[in-house]
């Protein structure tokens, strides 16, 4: 038997982690076009948050839950993006453990990163990269 | 209180199953009795019920010269069921497959049962685990199996 888990825990615990990696490069929940006058900085958005419902009449049979979020670096010197997706590379992929710190978080049994691709973006002039993270939760 | 009269979907269905280490099954009159089935309310956390009911089986035979071959129905067995769970390690009732599994000879009576939302029917049966094995494929929940194998004859429907 499986509850469903915190999707706001999940956004706290995500906050955090990357939070701690990254620092002091600041790390915000979504896109905002004022960030745009900071040299560096990282935002997130989670989707796919997704327990599979198993049989029957009890609400709680359900498997683990598997959710991505993206991780969009922006910098406005290229080499800076790759440093922290860099960063964020080495400290989350694979990772075991403790997800989010000790007050928001949980434990994964792993979390899987792709580094999907880096662009530019000529009006806001910042260099991007964009990495998905998948982490295998136990419920 | 009746038969569900309407095309159930295959998540309507729930396994239950008789608790206690040592738990003396339905006798077989019992097994078609709602008021003795209905009353085995643990619930097996299983993914899918797997097809259940009663298998298939004939005695075929020839005579050379006869125009048609013929086939006869025989002692149909109840169908062995192959499930597959989401693997608790403290889950009661999975520990309690496990441990059956690991006797043997437990008879437990399993239970069936599929609604509309307001009625219910069952198929109830007795079974002996004969496997237990867990798959921990790394890109999902670990899974586990066990299969269940109903005893001859003893089975039965009801309805609420």
């Amino acid at each position: 038997m499986a509850n469903q888990n915190d999707v706001n825990q999940y956004a706290q615990a995500i906050q955090a982690q990357l939070s701690s990696i990254a620092t002091p490069v600041p790390v915000y929940a979504s896109f905002n076009r004022n960030f745009a006058t900071e040299p560096k900085f990282i935002t997130w958005q989670l989707r796919d948050v997704h327990q599979p419902v198993y049989t029957g009449v009890v609400q709680s049979n359900k498997g683990i839950d598997t959710p991505v979020f993206q991780i969009s670096v922006f910098t406005q010197g290229m080499a800076d993006g790759f440093d922290i997706a860099n960063t964020i590379l080495q400290a989350l992929h694979g990772y075991n453990g403790l997800f989010g710190g000790v007050t928001y978080g949980f434990n994964i049994s792993k979390a899987d990163v792709v580094f999907l691709y880096n662009g530019y973006d000529n009006d806001i002039g910042l260099h991007n990269i964009f990495m998905d993270c998948t982490i295998y939760i136990p419920s | 209180m009746a038969l569900p009269n309407k095309v159930l979907p295959g998540f309507s269905a729930t396994l239950y199953a008789q608790d206690g280490a040592t738990p003396t099954p339905l006798s077989v009159g019992d097994l078609s009795v709602w008021a003795s089935v209905s009353a085995i309310n643990d619930v097996v956390p299983v993914e899918a019920v797997p097809a259940f009911g009663q298998d298939d089986a004939v005695a075929s035979f020839g005579v050379a010269g006869s125009r048609q071959s013929d086939k006869i129905p025989t002692q149909a067995a109840p169908t062995s069921m192959t499930i597959t769970a989401a693997w608790d390690p403290s889950d009661t009732m999975l520990l309690l497959m496990r441990d059956d599994a690991y006797n043997g000879t437990i008879d437990r009576t399993f239970v069936i049962q599929a609604t509309d939302g307001t009625d219910y029917v069952a198929y109830a049966f007795n079974g002996r685990v004969g496997e237990f094995k867990v798959d921990p494929s790394p890109s999902a929940e670990a899974k586990c199996m066990f299969t269940v194998h109903p005893r001859g004859n003893q089975y039965g429907w009801s309805n609420s």
